[in-house]
Order: C-alpha cells, then sequence, then structure tokens
C-alpha cells in the first residue's frame, strides 16, 4: 500500500473561517471521488468539529491557539484529524448539557458530535483539561483510485 | 472575511416570509438568528421560511431556527420549511425536530393555508 498523503490546514478559531474548512475538504473529497452526497456529509463534519473548538476550546484564554486539519489521503479512506490546544473537556460526561453554566442549547442543540456520528464510517475523541481535545473521524473511499500519480 | 449568506424578509398573504439563501453555518447563524428573533416576536401566525436556494446547514443554524420555532410554539404557531435538499431534511430527521411545530414542503405550491 502506497504511502497516505497528508494535507496540514492551520486556522484562526474564529467562525468566519470555518468555511475555508468546508471548501478545503470539499476540494480534498471531490478529489477522492466522493459521491456529492458523502462530500456534502464530510463538510458538514468538518463544520462542526471547527464549531465546537470556537465555542468551547479557547474562550477561557486571552492567547487562543489555533484549530489543527489533518487530512491523511489513502486509497481507501479519508482520514481527518481536528485538534486545539484549549481547555478540554471530561470525555465521558454529556457533551450537549451546559458548558460553563451558559445554555448551548439554544444555537448547537449539542447535536455536533451526533452529527459527525452520522455523518462519518468512524470516529473517536480524546481530551485532556488543560491541554486540548483531538478528534479523529474517517470516511471510506468509494472506490480506490491513485490519489496521486506516480 | 465576505459571507455568501443572505436573508430576505417578505409578506406572503399577509404571513411572514424569511427567504435564506447561501451557506449557513456558526458564522452566518448570527444574522439569521437576529432576523428570526424580530419576526417570531411579531409573528401573530405561521413563520415561512424558504430554504430552497439554502445551499448548506448544519448544527449551528438548525439550532437557531429550532429555537425560533420553538418561540413559535409557546404562541401556538407553526415554522414551515421550504426545502427540497434531501441533506437539509436529513439533519431536521437527526435532530428529531421534524416530529414538532415545524411542517416541511418540498415547494411553496404545496401549502395550504
Amino acid at each position: 500500500m502506497k504511502k497516505p498523503v497528508e494535507i496540514n490546514l492551520s486556522l484562526p478559531p474564529y467562525a468566519e473561517f470555518v468555511s475555508v474548512a468546508r471548501l478545503t475538504l470539499s476540494g480534498i473529497a471531490t478529489r477522492m471521488n466522493f459521491s456529492i452526497e458523502d462530500i456534502e456529509d464530510i463538510k458538514i463534519a468538518i463544520s462542526e468539529a471547527c464549531t465546537n473548538i470556537i465555542q468551547h476550546a479557547y474562550t477561557d484564554s486571552d492567547q487562543p491557539g489555533i484549530i489543527s486539519i489533518v487530512c491523511s489521503i489513502n486509497e481507501e479512506r479519508l482520514e481527518i484529524t481536528v485538534k486545539d490546544t484549549g481547555k478540554g473537556f471530561d470525555v465521558s460526561s454529556p457533551i450537549s448539557a451546559k458548558v460553563d453554566g451558559k445554555d448551548t442549547t439554544q444555537y448547537g442543540l449539542g447535536l455536533g458530535l451526533t452529527f459527525i456520528k452520522s455523518m462519518m464510517d468512524d470516529y473517536s475523541i480524546d481530551s485532556v483539561i488543560g491541554k486540548g481535545t483531538t478528534l479523529r473521524m474517517s470516511k471510506h473511499a468509494p472506490q480506490t483510485v491513485p490519489v496521486i500519480n506516480e | 472575511m465576505s459571507s455568501t449568506f443572505s436573508v430576505n424578509v417578505e409578506t406572503q398573504s399577509n404571513r411572514p416570509l424569511v427567504r435564506l439563501s447561501g451557506e449557513i453555518d456558526v458564522h452566518s447563524c448570527t444574522s439569521l438568528s437576529e432576523t428570526l428573533e424580530n419576526i417570531v416576536a411579531n409573528a401573530s401566525q405561521n413563520v415561512i421560511l424558504n430554504m430552497q436556494d439554502t445551499h448548506y446547514l448544519d448544527s449551528s443554524g438548525l439550532g437557531t431556527i429550532a429555537y425560533s420555532a420553538k418561540l413559535l410554539s409557546d404562541k401556538n404557531h407553526d415554522m414551515i420549511i421550504i426545502c427540497n435538499r434531501p441533506q437539509i431534511k436529513k439533519l431536521f430527521d437527526l435532530s428529531g425536530l421534524s416530529s414538532k411545530n415545524i411542517q416541511f414542503f418540498e415547494n411553496d405550491t404545496d401549502i395550504n393555508f
């Protein structure tokens, strides 16, 4: 098997840049021959991942870090790792409830992770309080197409 | 950075009609939320959201719409959504919102007043 190709994207953790993440992923997914429906799913998944970081990760911080996105492309699947160095959270406790006593249900409904789960084939999340959160998700490629011509 | 989202408010048979075009995400849902808040506060009947030109929606926009629908339900009115995109309908179904006071129509000629 060929080595996966990696594409890295670093974004400032602000709402206006989520569309940039969507555009990038939609370009990569198109390149991998995903169906239009799959591409829409991937766009939602990456947006939800970025939105979570924007709304929760750096809210206590004067100097917010970045949203780091690594897309690993191979012939079988697209793997996306979305990482922040923010405050982290307890993965074992219900996520959709209140964060810092502030009701988050008004806008996001706590549905972000639910959507990621249903849009992607695999999904995992690791978080360390005070260190940050890493979300990994992947989707099987529709067919084996060479990603790069050698 | 410019946004591709726009929101227009019209009146159709005396009912408020809100047209949402472009992409609704965590960035653009702020202006959506302001508009809907106004409309819902003054609504004396069902509110129509035309999403035929909405190309993208995620949990931020969905949450904003759901919140407005909830405020409308307190007034015993419905949110009527006109949308023919399976992707957007899928999100409403996944979130369990389509069973509440949100009615879906594929196009505006299907609505019976």
